[in-house]
Parts: structure tokens; C-alpha cells; sequence
């Protein structure tokens, strides 16, 4: 009891104070031919102090939960029916100390087995970033107490390594939109089709009686086996009547480059609005 | 049809107009490359600092908190989402094995436009939730949450670890 009334100063670190927390990856996906050895990733320390990373490997791929939010699905032991690479994927180093504001490689080597079946094969790289323990701001009697938190920053992304001859391709189905006050929301089916993942960019567009936008959306997908996502459309205050949601689905996308888009026809469909 | 829209006056000279066009194109060109490699960042912006604490007595740091609420800023793909997991410690540890507990609350987590800790939107820190970027491939994240010392709280150094897992999405 005679240190009940002892002041304890606790700090949990998240930031620049919290030098290192995080790096700088690119890029954040990474694809890699039949042909190529493999890959590399170029990670950047932006901090004042060095930063330990490791890294791993794994397969996961992203789908939609019950909710239509996109998630991460990771299967620690894929069988045969899955197309992971992360058996036969490695990445030098597995850790590594990276100093302030310096940058290092990974590299990625990949050794897929023989008579691979032509395909997209998936992995996801996970790098984990560990700062130093941190000094405790703010400590007036540091002889007493010391407390702190080290935040880790675990940053995950994805390895597409595609074999022979691949194509993708895309259906949509299912598609409903329902409007709540302001705002539209929409759900659909994207199906993948062919053996490659399907990436692309889904652009919407509430159009009211006149024929005139009232609300759009542009968001990038990734559909690896199928989803169902859900949008919500805001529409501000647009007048009760009859509205219809018309959706495009390409294979753009602004953050890939193009080299490694897989074509495939622009597919369309609408749907009138619904009240709620 | 983009003379119906007004972007070229009828007194600029044409082949003005052509260059500007040109150059338009030639930056818009150039800048594909540049969005295509716009790396993922994770970076801390602020601490989530409970500053003194007295034995006995709650301290709770709203994630709203401008100088004491943690905040990451994370910057990736445009229109992107981020799947955020954190793993939050129930206890920092002490000497001889002391614990000093802390609890987060469904509504300690928060992210926002950049810059915009005002305009939060309210999450559970402590289940994964899906955050987006904006245009730019940028978002805040932002933490609050509770410190317990105990009433016989022992004196010396506290640590703990938070991990934040960011899954670029889709």
C-alpha cells in the first residue's frame, strides 16, 4: 500500500515519436510470370530510427463476409484444390534490420514443381515491422516508473504468380439496389470465371427519371473466386421517384499497372431502385 | 462535344489549345506509371499516451483526443479498402511479473479522411474491421482506450505490444 498512491505514467505507443512503426512497401501487389524466378519488394524505413521487419508467407486470398465486407481468408494448410503458392514461394531475407531512411530488397524466388497446371497461383507476403522500445514522454520521476507499449505494424500483401496460359473473366448477377434516405445500397454477385483472378473496377450510376446521375461510385475489385459485395450510393437529397442503378464492370484499374491487367469485355448491367 | 462543354474560348488560338491538350495528355500519361507504384505506408502519427496515472483511479483517452489519442495515417491504393486487425494487450507488464490492465471498448476505434479526426467514423478495435482509402489512397486510424492501475499498483517499468495488421484490399 505505501505505493497505492504512486503516480504511474503509461505511454502506448503509435507514432513518430513511435519512430519505425511501419515502412514503406512497393508495391503493393506483386505479380510474377511463368519464367520469371520471382519477385522483389522494395521496402523503405521513412523514420529516425532502424526498424526491424520479418516476413513471411502464406496463402490467402480476400472474399466477402455475410455483411458484403471484404476480408481476408488465409487457409494455414491449402490442399490440392487450392491454387497457393506459398509452398513453393520464399523471401530473402526473413528479417531484416532496415536503418533510417535507408531502403532494402526482398527478394522473392519462387520454385514452382513440375508440370504445374497453367493457372494463377496466389500467396500473401506479411511483413512485420518492430520499433525499438520507446522513451516515455512525459515522466517526471523516471527513477519510479517506466511504462511504455511497442506498436507492431504487420502489413500484408499479395503475390500473384501466374503459369502458362491464363485468362480471366467475370459475372455479375444477382444485382439489387435499395434505397435508404440518402444514399442507394447495392449488392451483387461477382463470379470469376477462367484461371486467373479477376481485377477490375466497378463503376455505378444512380440515374434519376430524367436520365440524369444523381450518385456514382468507382471501386476497384479483386475477385478471386466470387463475392458479394455491398456499396452504399449517396444520392444527397434527391426527390422520391423512380430511380435505376446502372453498373459496369472493366479491367481497369488505377493503382496496377496495365501490363499486368488481364483483358476481358466490359460487362454491364442495371436494376431499378427499390423503396426500402 | 467539348466545344458544347466551354473549354476552349473561341479567341484562343487553336493551336494553343492543341498544346495545352497535348501536355494535359503527355502528364496524364506519365502519371500512370507513378500511381502504379504508389507504395503502402503505415505510418504513426501520434501516440496514444495516458500520461500520469493514479494508482487506483481509471484513466480513459478518447480516440477524438487531439493530443492524447493514437492516430496512424496509412496511404496505398486510390478508392482502395484496408482490412485493419489490431491485437490489443488486456495488460501492460511490470516488475516481478506486475500487471497494469487496460481495456478498449467497441467504440475506441475511429478513421477518417485524412486529417479529419473531427469527421471519425466509430469501429471496434477490437474485432477486424474494413476501412477505405479516399481518392488519394489515404486514411487515419485513430485508437483510444482505458488504463486500470490497480490500487495497490506497484511501482517500476510497464511494456506491452499493440499490432496493427493492415490488408490491402481487394
Amino acid at each position: 500500500m505505501r505505493l497505492a498512491l504512486g503516480i504511474v505514467t503509461a505511454v502506448i505507443v503509435g507514432a513518430t515519436g513511435l519512430a519505425g512503426q511501419g515502412v514503406m512497401i512497393a508495391p503493393h501487389a506483386v505479380f510474377i510470370a511463368r519464367g520469371a524466378r520471382g519477385g522483389s519488394v522494395t521496402l523503405m524505413n521513412p523514420d529516425t530510427a532502424p526498424v526491424e521487419v520479418s516476413v513471411e508467407v502464406f496463402y490467402g486470398y480476400t472474399a466477402t463476409d455475410s455483411t458484403g465486407q471484404l476480408t481476408l481468408r488465409t487457409v494455414e494448410h491449402p490442399d490440392s484444390t487450392q491454387p497457393s503458392a506459398a509452398a513453393w514461394l520464399q523471401a530473402f531475407p526473413r528479417r531484416l534490420t532496415i536503418a533510417p531512411r535507408e531502403q532494402q530488397v526482398v527478394r522473392l524466388l519462387a520454385t514452382p514443381p513440375a508440370g504445374l497446371p497453367d493457372g494463377e497461383y496466389w500467396a500473401r507476403l506479411a511483413f512485420t515491422a518492430k520499433a525499438g522500445q520507446l522513451p516515455v514522454g512525459g515522466v517526471t520521476d523516471t527513477a519510479r516508473v517506466k511504462v511504455g507499449l511497442t506498436l507492431q505494424v504487420r502489413t500484408v500483401i499479395g503475390v500473384h504468380y501466374r503459369a502458362g496460359l491464363v485468362r480471366t473473366g467475370l459475372s455479375l448477377s444477382g444485382l439489387r439496389a435499395v434505397r435508404h434516405g440518402d444514399s442507394v445500397v447495392v449488392q451483387a454477385r461477382l463470379e470469376r470465371q477462367g484461371n486467373a483472378a479477376y481485377l477490375g473496377t466497378v463503376h455505378g450510376t444512380v440515374v434519376g427519371p430524367s436520365g440524369q446521375s444523381v450518385g456514382e461510385f468507382h471501386v476497384p475489385v479483386t475477385v478471386f473466386f466470387a463475392n458479394e459485395p455491398r456499396w452504399a450510393v449517396a444520392i444527397g437529397s434527391a426527390p422520391a421517384g423512380r430511380y435505376q442503378l446502372q453498373v459496369e464492370v472493366s479491367t481497369e484499374r488505377d493503382d496496377l499497372s496495365q501490363e499486368v491487367m488481364l483483358p476481358y469485355p466490359v460487362v454491364r448491367d442495371s436494376v431499378e431502385v427499390a423503396a426500402p | 462535344m467539348w466545344r458544347r462543354a466551354g473549354t476552349a474560348p473561341a479567341e484562343v488560338p487553336r493551336g494553343l489549345c492543341r498544346c495545352v491538350i497535348l501536355s494535359l495528355l503527355s502528364s496524364a500519361l506519365w502519371a500512370t506509371p507513378a500511381e502504379a507504384q504508389r507504395p503502402l505506408t503505415v505510418q504513426g502519427a501520434r501516440s496514444l499516451t495516458f500520461g500520469s496515472l493514479l494508482a487506483g483511479v481509471n484513466k480513459t483517452v478518447l480516440r477524438t483526443d487531439v493530443v492524447n489519442g493514437g492516430q496512424l495515417d496509412i496511404s496505398g491504393p486510390g478508392r482502395a479498402s484496408v482490412l485493419l486487425t489490431f491485437t490489443l494487450p488486456a495488460s501492460m507488464t511490470g516488475p516481478a511479473g506486475a500487471t497494469l490492465p487496460l481495456s478498449f471498448g467497441s467504440n475506441d476505434g475511429g478513421w477518417s479522411p485524412p486529417q479529419q479526426i473531427g469527421t471519425q467514423t466509430a469501429f471496434d478495435p477490437r474485432v477486424p474491421y474494413t476501412a477505405p482509402l479516399d481518392q488519394n489512397g489515404k486514411v487515419s486510424v485513430y485508437l483510444g482506450g482505458t488504463a486500470k492501475p490497480t490500487a495497490n499498483q506497484k511501482a517500476g517499468s510497464y511494456s506491452g505490444t499493440i499490432t496493427l495488421t493492415v490488408v490491402v484490399l481487394p
